[in-house]
C-alpha cells in the first residue's frame, strides 16, 4: 500500500453514494434481527456478477466465517447497515448465520489449567 | 416669348375689321377700344408666358430635388435596415466579445457622406444607447449571477458539511436503528436540498460542487445519482463495468444522472421502476435511465431537446419556466460544458429513454479509489475460481471463539481495505462503532493496537505449529488499491485458496488459547482477553 496517490486531503474522503442508497432506505432488518455484533457469518454460495457489491463482498469475505462487528468494519459500514445487507442474504438462504458460543459453554477455567499442565509435563 | 402676339394681333385685325365695317361716326371709338382691349391682352399674354416659364422652370427644380430627396430616402432606408439586419447584431456581437462598447461602437459608426449628418448622428446616437443597455444589462446580469452562485457555494458548503457530519454520526449511532433510522432520512433531505444548491451553481454559469481529485467508480457515481433523488428506492441499477471516471467530470455526471433519474421518476407512475444502466460504446460510455412513464410526445420531446439545446447554447435564464425543464437545463448546461452528450427516445418500456454519452477521454480504467469501487473489484462480475474455496461445515473451525474469525481477518483485511482509499482519522470511526478499532492505514500493517487482529499472526511461529502459514501471508502483497479484477484473474483466485485454507485449520483455537494461557501480554490480543470481550460485546 505504498502507493496511495490520490490522497490529498479530507475533502476527498468520503464517497458519492449515502448509504441509505445502500440499504434501499432501510434502516435495519425489519423485525426480529438474528444478528448481533458477534453472530458469525458464513457464506452459502457464491457471489455473483448481479449482485450487489456489497452483498457479494460479503459473499466472498464470508467464505470462511467472520462477526458481525468485522464485516462491519472491513466493509466500513455502520452496523445497522451490515445487518441489513444480511438479513437480505439471509433471505436468499445465501448465508448462515451463528450465534457466538456463550461463555458458558466453555469449559471450567482450572480443568484448562490443569491440562495444559498435564500437556506441559510431557 | 412671343405668346402675347398672336392675341395681340388676332384682336388688332379684328378691331380693323370691325372699324371697317362700323359708320364712320363710331370708327374713333371701336379704334380706341379695340386699341385698349388689344394692349389689355397683351400685357396678360405677357404676364402669362412669363408665369409659365417660372412654373416651368419651378417645376425642373422641384423634379430635382424630389429625385434628391427620393434618393436620400432610399439610402437612408438601406442605412436603417443595415443598422437593424447587420450592424446592430455585430456591434452587440462585438461588444460580447470585446466588452468594450466604444470599441463596437467605433466598428460600426455611420461612414456613408451621402447621409446627412443629423441623421449619422442619430444612427450612431441610437446604437450607442443599445450598446450601453446591453452592457448594463449584462453587467447587472453578471452581477446577480454572482451572487446566487456565490449563494449556492455558501449553501454547497454547509450541505457538504453537514453531509460528513451526519456520516459520522451515522457511523457512531450504527448500532441504534431508530437513530440511524432519523439519520438516513436527515441524510437524504440534505442530499436533495445540495443538489438543488448545485443546480444553481450550474445555472448560475459555475461549476457544480465539489472536485474530486481521484477518480472515482462508475457505480459509485451512479448511484452518488441516486443519492440525490427522492425516490431512488425506484431505481434499478444494473451491473455497469468497473471502469471509473476522472476526478473533474465525477461530480458533474453525478448531478448530471442525478436530474435525469429526479425527471425520470417523476414523470412516471410510483409503481414503476426506473432502470440505470451503463455500457460501452465506441466514443465512451453510455448511461442509460429508462422510465416506464407516460412518455414524450412528439411535441414534447422536441421541447425537450430544444431546452437542452438552448442551455447547451447561449443561456437565459428567462427561458427556464417551471420546475421540470429546469432540471433539462442543468443537464444541458452540463453536456455542453463536459462534452457529455445527451438524447432522449421513446422508451421500449413505453416511457422515455435518456442515453447520456460520457466520452472516453472523461473514462479511466485506472484504479480507482472509494468504497464501492473497492468493493466493486472485490466482488464484481469476475470469473470464480472453478473449484471454490468453501468451509467445510463439518468441521467447524469457528465453533470455539469468534477470536478465530479474526485470524482469517488480514488475508481478508487486505482486500477491501486496499481498495478503500482515504484513511478514516480517528473521530470519524469512534471506538464505540467498531468493535474491533480500525486504524485504516492498515493492510501493510502487521500490528495493529488493542486487539487488531493482524497482531495475532505474530505469535504464531513461536508455536511452532507446522500448518500454519503465518509467515508466509505476511508478504502477501496487498493488491493495489482496487485493482482491476478482470484483468488479473489469477491473483485472486490464489487469494481466495490462501483465505479459506487459513480458517479451516481446526484447533486453532487452542493456540489462541495457549497464547492466552502462556501469559501473553494482554496487549497483544490473548485469546481469552478477545473472547471474554467480545463476549461482553454479545451480551449487551
Amino acid at each position: 500500500m505504498s502507493g496511495r496517490p490520490g490522497l490529498d486531503g479530507p475533502a476527498d474522503e468520503d464517497e458519492p453514494e449515502r448509504l441509505y442508497v445502500i440499504t434501499r432506505g432501510r434502516s435495519g432488518p425489519g423485525g426480529e434481527t438474528p444478528f448481533d455484533l458477534v453472530t458469525l457469518i458464513v457464506s452459502r454460495a457464491e457471489p455473483k456478477a448481479t449482485m450487489q457489491p456489497e452483498h457479494a463482498a460479503i459473499l466472498r469475505m464470508c467464505a470462511s466465517p467472520l462477526s458481525v462487528a468485522e464485516i462491519s468494519a472491513y466493509l466500513r459500514l455502520p452496523t445497522s447497515v451490515v445487518t441489513v445487507l444480511l438479513a437480505d442474504l439471509l433471505a436468499d438462504g445465501l448465508i448462515e448465520a451463528r450465534a457466538a458460543v456463550p461463555p458458558a459453554d466453555f469449559p471450567d477455567r482450572a480443568l484448562l489449567e490443569a491440562v495444559i499442565h498435564g500437556l506441559q509435563r510431557l | 416669348m412671343l405668346g402675347w402676339l398672336l392675341p395681340s394681333a388676332v384682336l388688332v385685325s379684328a378691331m380693323v375689321a370691325t372699324a371697317t365695317v362700323v359708320a364712320a361716326g363710331a370708327r374713333a371709338d371701336v379704334l380706341w377700344c379695340g386699341l385698349a382691349g388689344t394692349v389689355a391682352v397683351a400685357a396678360v399674354a405677357v404676364e402669362a408666358g412669363r408665369r409659365g416659364r417660372a412654373l416651368t422652370v419651378q417645376r425642373e427644380q422641384h423634379a430635382q430635388r424630389e429625385e434628391e430627396l427620393h434618393r436620400r430616402l432610399v439610402r437612408q432606408d438601406a442605412s436603417t435596415t443595415a443598422l437593424a439586419k447587420k450592424d446592430l447584431p455585430a456591434a452587440v456581437a462585438r461588444l460580447r466579445h470585446t466588452g468594450s462598447v466604444d470599441n463596437a461602437l467605433r466598428a460600426h459608426e455611420s461612414r456613408d457622406p451621402m447621409l446627412s449628418p443629423e441623421y449619422r448622428a442619430a444612427r450612431d446616437d441610437v446604437l450607442y444607447q443599445v450598446l450601453r443597455t446591453i452592457d448594463n444589462e449584462e453587467a447587472m446580469r453578471e452581477a446577480s449571477q454572482r451572487a446566487f452562485v456565490n449563494i449556492a457555494r455558501r449553501v454547497q458548503a454547509i450541505i457538504h458539511r453537514q453531509a460528513q457530519d451526519l456520516r459520522e454520526m451515522e457511523d457512531r449511532h450504527g448500532n441504534d436503528p431508530a437513530v440511524f433510522d432519523d439519520l438516513l432520512r436527515l441524510d437524504h433531505g440534505n442530499a436533495l436540498t445540495g443538489r438543488l444548491a448545485d443546480s444553481i451553481a450550474v445555472l448560475g454559469g459555475a461549476r457544480p460542487g465539489r472536485q474530486w481529485s481521484r477518480p472515482v467508480a462508475l457505480y459509485s457515481v451512479l448511484r452518488g445519482g441516486m443519492s440525490r433523488i427522492l425516490e431512488y428506492q425506484r431505481v434499478d441499477l444494473h451491473p455497469v463495468s468497473e471502469v471509473a471516471v476522472i476526478g473533474p467530470a465525477v461530480e458533474p455526471l453525478i448531478h448530471a444522472v442525478a436530474e435525469l433519474l429526479d425527471n425520470a421518476t417523476r414523470y412516471s407512475p410510483p409503481h414503476t421502476h426506473v432502470h440505470l444502466s451503463a455500457s460501452e460504446v465506441q466514443t465512451g460510455m453510455a448511461i442509460e435511465i429508462e422510465d416506464g412513464g407516460l412518455g414524450l410526445s412528439e411535441e414534447g420531446r422536441l421541447r425537450a431537446e430544444r431546452t437542452l439545446k438552448l442551455a447547451q447554447g447561449e443561456f437565459d435564464l428567462n427561458d427556464l419556466g417551471e420546475t421540470p425543464r429546469l432540471g433539462l437545463a442543468v443537464v444541458g448546461r452540463l453536456c455542453r460544458a463536459y462534452g457529455f452528450q445527451i438524447s432522449l427516445r421513446p422508451s421500449a418500456y413505453g416511457g422515455v429513454r435518456a442515453v447520456l454519452i460520457v466520452p472516453q477521454e472523461l473514462i479511466t480504467t485506472a484504479p480507482a479509489t472509494g468504497r464501492a469501487h473497492g468493493i466493486g473489484s472485490f466482488s464484481g462480475p469476475r470469473p470464480l475460481p472453478a473449484n471454490p474455496p468453501r468451509p467445510k461445515a463439518g468441521s467447524r473451525p469457528w465453533g470455539a471463539t469468534s477470536a478465530h474469525a479474526s485470524v482469517a481477518g488480514p488475508s481478508f483485511g487486505t482486500s477491501p481495505w486496499a481498495g478503500t482509499g482515504p484513511a478514516r482519522s480517528g473521530p470519524i470511526r469512534p471506538n464505540a462503532t467498531r468493535p474491533g478499532p480500525m486504524n485504516d492505514d492498515v493492510p501493510v500493517v502487521t500490528e495493529r493496537t488493542a486487539n487488531g487482529l493482524p497482531q495475532r499472526r505474530r505469535h504464531r511461529p513461536p508455536l511452532g505449529r507446522a500448518g500454519v502459514p503465518g509467515p508466509g501471508r505476511a508478504p502477501q502483497p496487498a493488491p493495489p488499491p482496487a485493482q482491476q479484477p478482470d484483468r488479473h484473474p489469477d491473483r485472486h483466485p490464489a487469494a481466495q485458496a490462501k483465505e479459506a485454507k487459513e480458517p479451516v485449520q481446526p484447533g486453532i483455537w487452542l493456540e489462541a488459547f495457549l497464547e492466552g494461557v502462556n501469559g501473553q501480554p494482554p496487549s497483544t490480543g490473548s485469546a481469552g482477553q478477545t473472547n471474554e470481550e467480545t463476549a461482553g460485546k454479545g451480551e449487551q
